[in-house]
């Protein structure tokens, strides 16, 4: 099965770097960076089919919660550390993701964005926001921290967290001129590759 | 099941770790299934403590079940359709392995306490002269539990070529302070033991079995879980016609009493001595400046490192340390966090999902 987010990640991956996917399910996206990059990759989850999917492929996968706090992966060191839709969840985002820049160089990102103009419409109309990049329902989401790609980008200054790269996808999870034209409104979701001043 | 057992003789002998030497030794080894013809196929399953060659099968009624015959047989975890499993007994053992029982040729007499410190490199030592025997170049896999995770480490870092994966099981990277305490607590009480005679109770007949006896109670206690012993004894009495000694009162007592009795018929006090101080003197990253990623940089072989949540003996968050030590040093490995009720004891234990998870690992 094909990862959305591979092809738009797979350009800022330096061929033979160390990857850590936070959150890593079936851990598909480090598969196909090992095959195609030969990254060494380690994935980081909690749901039990998703671990012995990645030990099928033969991708590390470190069973975890990571809401209980990565603090111990301090002493390591990776090129590239990837969270992809689970920022939102954790209790603090942005203590999270200062912490992974400590311990990565680079980092990405992913994050629905609540001012999409059908989350912005649903409001309107008096509806919790369902959308492709936030699928469930107010009461069977583990969202706890949405934010708009403004916010985000706000976050990212305040916290001197440099913006690489950005890429800004449709509700179809692809690269999109029009969501690129105006994100905060258009994009569904968006793709960040950080870095720490 | 196809099953053999065999006495494998090195005349060559073995250098040991602590300089000391045996001029030749014998390894018992069951195997269990068929080595393929490209020898690709082969697994070391290396055993805890008190365990022994006789790894797999169940019970009949001229033999016990082996120790991890939940997890090794027909369409199990480690699957003898597929591989070609190889059980030894260790140096230092007393089942049929050169140990502190056997004959000494030198002195005509046992080893007894005579017998040469053995160490955990000395266990892979010997069993990579039995695999070079074997005519195998690599282990498809070497797993251990306990002590036996131990070895499959030390397999790992020390024949980097010679393995292509490692699963380290309810293991540690070293003994901890109460690991070596609690270890300590046991030998005394067989030192301590009238007929111990200073380790050469064999040459006079004589047997310390209720000091090895105590020991065991001791080191049984450790294996389990608080929640497992209430669930199973809880505070119930034992019935007065089914009592194994007058003093006893409660079911738990009874139990510790009947294993710590049986066990004390099978094994030899020099063992539990040599062995557990086996254990104790575990520790790869000394040589690395108490470094473990420094130790474990060389490894070739992709490790699954599993912890239990209730084993409070190695608790998960030691193998954790392995696992974050292996990944610092860019080594591939994974690490899974098993629920398991029965302490330190459940890697002897299959769940569907231990099952499921070494299945997938050694499979892909």
């Amino acid at each position: 099965m094909q990862n959305p987010l591979t092809n738009i990640v797979m350009k800022w991956i330096e061929p033979d770097s160390t990857v850590i996917d936070f959150g890593c399910g079936n851990g598909s996206l480090l598969t196909e960076l090992r095959d195609k990059k030969n990254i060494l990759g380690y994935g980081i989850e909690i749901d039990q089919q998703g671990i012995n999917e990645c030990l099928k492929n033969n991708i590390s996968v470190i069973e975890k919660d990571i809401d209980d706090g990565i603090d111990e992966f301090e002493d390591c060191d990776f090129d590239v550390a990837v969270m992809a839709s689970s920022i939102q969840c954790l209790r603090e985002p942005n203590v999270a993701l200062k912490k992974i820049l400590n311990l990565s160089n680079r980092c990405i990102v992913t994050i629905p964005n609540l001012g999409y103009w059908r989350c912005r419409l649903a409001l309107l109309l008096g509806r919790m926001p369902v959308t492709p990049s936030l699928p469930s329902s107010w009461y069977g989401t583990e969202n706890i921290h949405l934010c708009t790609i403004k916010d985000f980008e706000d976050l990212c200054n305040n916290e001197d967290f440099i913006i690489k790269e950005n890429m800004h996808l449709n509700k179809n999870r692809q690269e999109s001129s029009l969501a690129k034209l105006m994100p905060n409104l258009l994009s569904c979701e968006g793709v960040y590759l950080l870095a720490k001043k | 099941m196809k099953t053999e057992q065999k006495v494998h003789h090195f005349s060559s002998g073995i250098k040991l770790e602590s300089g000391a030497g045996l001029d030749s030794f014998n390894l018992i080894v069951e195997t269990y299934g068929e080595l393929n013809s490209g020898k690709s196929n082969a697994v070391l399953v290396c055993h805890a403590f008190s365990g022994s060659h006789h790894a797999a099968g169940s019970a009949s009624t001229d033999k016990k079940a082996g120790w991890w015959h939940e997890l090794i047989g027909p369409d199990k975890a480690i699957d003898t359709n597929k591989y070609f499993v190889v059980a030894p007994n260790n140096l230092g053992s007393c089942f049929g392995s050169t140990g502190p029982t056997s004959h000494c040729e030198k002195t005509d007499d046992y080893y007894g306490k005579d017998f040469p410190d053995i160490s955990v490199l000395d266990w892979v030592n010997s069993q990579e002269m039995l695999q070079k025997k074997l005519g195998i170049n690599a282990w498809a896999c070497v797993l251990g539990g306990s002590l036996g995770g131990m070895q499959a480490l030390q397999w790992a870092i020390t024949f980097p070529d010679k393995v292509k994966k490692a699963g380290i099981i309810a293991a540690a990277a070293k003994a901890s302070s109460q690991n070596i305490a609690l270890n300590e607590v046991a030998r005394e009480s067989i030192r301590k033991d009238i007929n111990f005679y200073e380790g050469d109770y064999l040459k006079k007949g004589l047997f310390p079995k209720s000091g090895l006896k105590a020991a065991r109670m001791l080191a049984h206690i450790t294996y389990l879980s608080e929640d497992s012993m209430n669930d199973r004894f809880g505070r119930k009495m034992q019935d007065s016609d089914s009592k194994v000694g007058e003093t006893v009162d409660y079911q738990v007592e009874n139990y510790l009493q009947y294993k710590g009795e049986k066990f004390s018929e099978e094994f030899d006090a020099n063992s539990y001595i040599l062995m557990t101080k086996a254990m104790d003197s575990f520790d790869p990253a000394k040589k690395f400046n108490n470094k473990l990623d420094e130790a474990l940089k060389n490894i070739k072989a992709k490790l699954l490192i599993v912890g239990f949540k209730t084993d409070w003996l190695f608790p998960v968050d030691r193998s954790k340390e392995i696992q974050l030590a292996a990944m610092k040093a860019n080594i591939a490995s994974s690490y899974l966090e098993l629920d398991g009720v029965q302490g330190h004891d459940s890697f002897l234990f299959r769940t569907e999902r231990y099952e499921n998870n070494i299945k997938t690992f050694l499979g892909s």
